[in-house]
C-alpha cells in the first residue's frame, strides 16, 4: 500500500520533471538575451517584430474563420445525425477521426493536386483562394475535436424532443437551429473553438506548403535564424495553448453549474 | 361534424402495423384520454395528430380542415411532453413567449399574454427562473403555459405526469383539467394510468394493440366494459367460469350456486360454458343487503388493508376476490368460514374477447 503510493509519487515526479525541466530551461534561456542579467529583452524583440505581429494576426484571423465555418458545418451535421440518422453516428464519428489518422502532409498534397491553379477548382490561383483552402484544411484538422465536443454537448440535451417542441410552436428550421439548438450546445462549441484555436495557432505543415504567412512557419523561421527569440516564442506559444485550455476548463465548469434538465 | 376527427387511421413502421384502423371523433372543448398498455400505439396516434408522423392511411381533420398535408409547424396545435422539453437556454418568460414571437405578435401583446398564462398556472413569481432552477411539477406547468399561449386549436398531452411523484401527479392533473375547462380547449391526454384517465376525462378511448377497443364516458368504460381487455385493464376484475343453467331465465351455475344475470344469454343452450366478470367491490356480505342473486363459498384468505378488507373466496373452484369497506363494526371474514355474498344481477358482466 505505502510502497505503491510512493511509486505513484515517483512516477508523477518523473513526469513533472520530464515536462517542466525543458520548459523551465527554455524560459530561463529566453531571459538571458542581455548579457549578465535576466531580462525580457527577447520578448520585447519578438513583440516588436513586425513579422510576428502580422503572422500572429493572420493566424488569429484564420483561426476565427476556421471556428466560425467549422461550427456552421459541425453543429448542423451533428444535429442532423442525432435527429434523423442515429444509425449513421458510428460512421460519421469514424469519418471525423480520419484527419487524426491521415498525416497533415498527405492531406495537403491531396488538396494541392485537387485544387492547384490548373485544376477544375483552382483555389490556389489567388491569395484569397489559398487562404480559403487553408481555412478548409484547418477545418479538416480540427474536425475530430470540434465534432466530438459538439456531439457530447448534444448528448446532454434531448435534441429530438426540443426540436419537436419548437416545431409544434410553429418554428421553422433556422429558428430551431439558432434559437433552440446552438445556444444549448454553446459549451461544446466553445470548447471545440478553444482547441481549434490552439491547433491553428501552432499549425505548420498546411500553412508552409500553401505558402501562407502564418504563425507556425514564422516560429520555424525564427527558430532557424535567431538565438534567444525562439525560446521566447516557444514560451508564448505555450502560454496561448494554456490560455485556451484554461478557458476550456472554465467553460465546462460553467456548463456543469447550469445542467440542462431538458 | 366533430372538431377533431380521425378516420381509418393506420400506421406502419416497416413491416409492423402499429395503429390499425383507428377512428375517433372529438367534440370542441372535450377532454379525451387515450388509455392503454405500453406499446399499444397511444403516442403514435398523438404524434400523427401533431404531424410528427404521417399516417400510412386515413384522414385527420381539425375543424373540418384536413391536416394530412400540413406540416407540424402549420397546424397550430399545443403539445406537452412527458420530459417537459422546456428550452434550457430560456427562462420561464421566454419559454412561454416562444410561440408568440414566432407568430409575430408585438412585444406589448406578448408581455400581456405571457403574464396572463403565468397567472393561469400560478407561477407569475417565477418568470425569470431557468428550467433547471425549477421542480418537475413547475416545469411541466410552464410547458403547459407554453403550449397554451398561442391559443392552439387542440391541446395534446403525452403522459405529462408520469415523470412526477404521486402527490404532484394528482394535484397537477386536477389543475390541468380545471384550466382545460376554463379555456374550453379540445384536449387529448395520453396515459397508461387508469385512475388518471377515469378521474379527469369526458371520454376515454381504451386502446389495445393499435385499435380502439372501447370509447365512452369513464363510468361507461368502468361499468360496462365492451371487451374482456377493457374489463381487465380498467379496474380489477374476477373472471368466473360458469355453466348456462336456464337460457330463458338468464341463469347460470357457478359451482353449486345458481346465479341470475341481467344481460340476455338467450342465444346459448343449457350446459354451455360461459365466462362472467365481476368487480371485487360489487356485492355485499350483509344479511340485510338487497340483491336478486347470491353466491356461497369458503373464505380462503382475508387481508386487512385499512379502508378496505380484501377477501378471496373459493366458489366451486373459482377464486373470487371480494373487497368491502372497513368500518368499526365490520367483522373480518376468517379463512375457512362459509360466507354468502349478495349481488344484483347487473353486477355480473358478460364480456366478449
Ligand atoms: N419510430 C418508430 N419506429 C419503429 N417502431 C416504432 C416507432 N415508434 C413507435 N414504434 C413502435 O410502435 C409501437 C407503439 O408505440 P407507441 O409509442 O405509440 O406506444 P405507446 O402506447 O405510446 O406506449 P407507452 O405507454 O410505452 O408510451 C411500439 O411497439 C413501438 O415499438
Ligand atoms: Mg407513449
Amino acid at each position: 500500500m505505502k510502497a505503491s503510493k510512493a511509486l505513484a509519487w515517483f512516477a508523477i515526479a518523473i513526469g513533472v520533471i520530464y515536462f517542466f525541466v525543458p520548459l523551465i530551461g527554455t524560459f530561463e534561456f529566453s531571459m538571458r538575451m542581455r548579457r549578465g542579467a535576466y531580462s525580457f529583452d527577447a520578448y520585447q524583440s519578438v513583440f516588436s517584430d513586425a513579422q510576428f505581429q502580422s503572422t500572429f494576426g493572420f493566424s488569429m484571423l484564420m483561426a476565427l474563420f476556421t471556428i466560425i465555418f467549422g461550427m456552421l458545418l459541425v453543429v448542423p451535421t451533428a444535429y442532423w445525425v442525432r435527429l434523423r440518422l442515429p444509425q449513421m453516428r458510428p460512421v460519421i464519428e469514424f469519418l471525423t477521426l480520419m484527419p487524426l489518422v491521415i498525416p497533415a502532409i498527405v492531406i495537403v498534397f491531396g488538396y494541392l493536386r485537387l485544387y492547384n491553379s490548373s485544376s477544375w477548382i483552382p483555389f490556389t490561383g489567388s491569395i484569397q483562394g489559398t487562404n480559403m483552402l487553408l481555412v478548409l484544411s484547418y477545418i479538416t484538422l480540427s474536425l475530430p475535436y470540434m465534432y466530438r465536443s459538439v456531439d457530447t454537448a448534444m448528448r446532454a440535451i434531448d435534441v429530438r424532443t426540443l426540436t419537436e417542441a419548437a416545431e409544434i410552436l410553429g418554428a421553422k428550421w433556422p429558428t430551431i437551429m439558432f434559437r433552440c439548438i446552438f445556444p444549448n450546445v454553446m459549451s461544446g462549441v466553445l470548447s471545440g473553438a478553444f482547441i481549434t484555436f490552439a491547433i491553428v495557432m501552432g499549425e505548420f505543415t498546411m500553412a508552409a506548403l500553401l505558402n501562407r504567412p502564418a504563425f507556425g512557419p514564422y516560429l520555424q523561421l525564427v527558430g532557424a535564424n535567431r538565438a534567444y527569440e525562439p525560446s521566447a516564442l516557444a514560451i508564448i506559444a505555450f502560454a496561448i495553448t494554456w490560455f485556451s485550455m484554461g478557458l476550456l476548463q472554465l467553460v465546462s465548469r460553467f456548463s456543469k453549474m447550469a445542467p440542462s434538465k431538458a | 361534424m366533430s372538431f377533431l376527427v380521425l378516420e381509418h387511421i393506420k400506421k406502419s413502421f416497416g413491416q409492423t402495423q402499429v395503429v390499425k384502423d383507428f377512428n375517433m371523433s372529438i367534440e370542441k372543448g372535450e377532454f379525451v384520454s387515450f388509455l392503454g398498455p405500453s406499446g399499444c400505439g397511444k403516442t403514435t396516434v398523438l404524434r400523427m395528430i401533431a404531424g410528427f408522423e404521417n399516417p400510412s392511411d386515413g384522414a385527420i381533420s381539425i375543424n373540418g380542415k384536413n391536416q394530412n398535408k400540413l406540416k407540424t409547424n402549420q397546424r397550430n396545435i399545443g403539445m406537452v411532453f412527458q420530459a417537459y422539453a422546456l428550452f434550457p437556454n430560456m427562462n420561464v418568460f421566454d419559454n412561454v413567449a416562444f410561440g408568440l414571437k414566432i407568430a409575430g405578435m408585438n412585444k406589448a401583446d406578448i408581455d400581456k399574454r405571457v403574464k396572463e398564462m403565468l397567472k393561469l398556472i400560478s407561477l407569475d413569481h417565477l418568470a425569470d427562473r431557468y428550467p433547471y432552477q425549477m421542480s418537475g411539477g413547475q416545469q411541466q406547468r410552464v410547458a403547459l403555459a407554453r403550449a397554451l399561449a398561442p391559443k392552439p386549436q387542440v391541446l395534446l398531452l403525452d403522459e405529462p405526469l408520469s415523470a412526477l411523484d404521486a402527490k404532484i401527479r394528482v394535484s397537477l392533473r386536477e389543475e390541468i383539467r380545471q384550466i382545460q375547462r376554463q379555456l374550453g380547449i379540445t384536449t387529448v391526454f395520453v396515459t397508461h394510468d387508469q385512475e388518471e384517465a377515469l378521474s379527469i376525462s369526458d371520454r376515454i378511448v381504451v386502446m389495445n394493440a393499435g385499435r380502439a377497443d372501447q370509447i365512452g364516458a369513464p363510468s361507461e368504460i368502468y361499468n360496462r366494459p365492451a371487451t374482456r381487455f377493457v374489463a381487465s385493464f380498467v379496474g380489477t376484475l374476477n373472471m368466473i367460469d360458469a355453466t348456462v343453467a336456464d337460457p330463458a331465465a338468464n341463469t347460470v351455475k357457478v359451482g353449486e350456486n345458481t346465479v341470475k344475470l341481467k344481460e340476455s344469454i338467450g342465444a346459448l343452450k343449457g350446459g354451455d360454458k360461459i365466462s362472467i366478470a365481476l368487480r371485487p367491490e360489487a356485492g355485499s356480505l350483509s344479511e340485510s343487503a338487497k340483491g336478486d342473486t347470491s353466491i356461497t363459498g369458503t373464505v380462503v384468505l382475508s387481508h386487512f388493508l385499512g379502508s378496505v378488507i380484501r377477501t378471496k373466496i373459493d366458489v366451486g373452484g373459482n377464486l373470487i376476490s371480494f373487497d368491502m369497506f372497513n368500518s368499526p363494526d365490520t367483522v373480518q371474514p376468517q379463512p375457512g368460514e362459509t360466507v354468502t355474498l349478495r349481488f344484483n344481477a347487473s353486477d355480473f358482466l358478460i364480456v366478449r374477447d
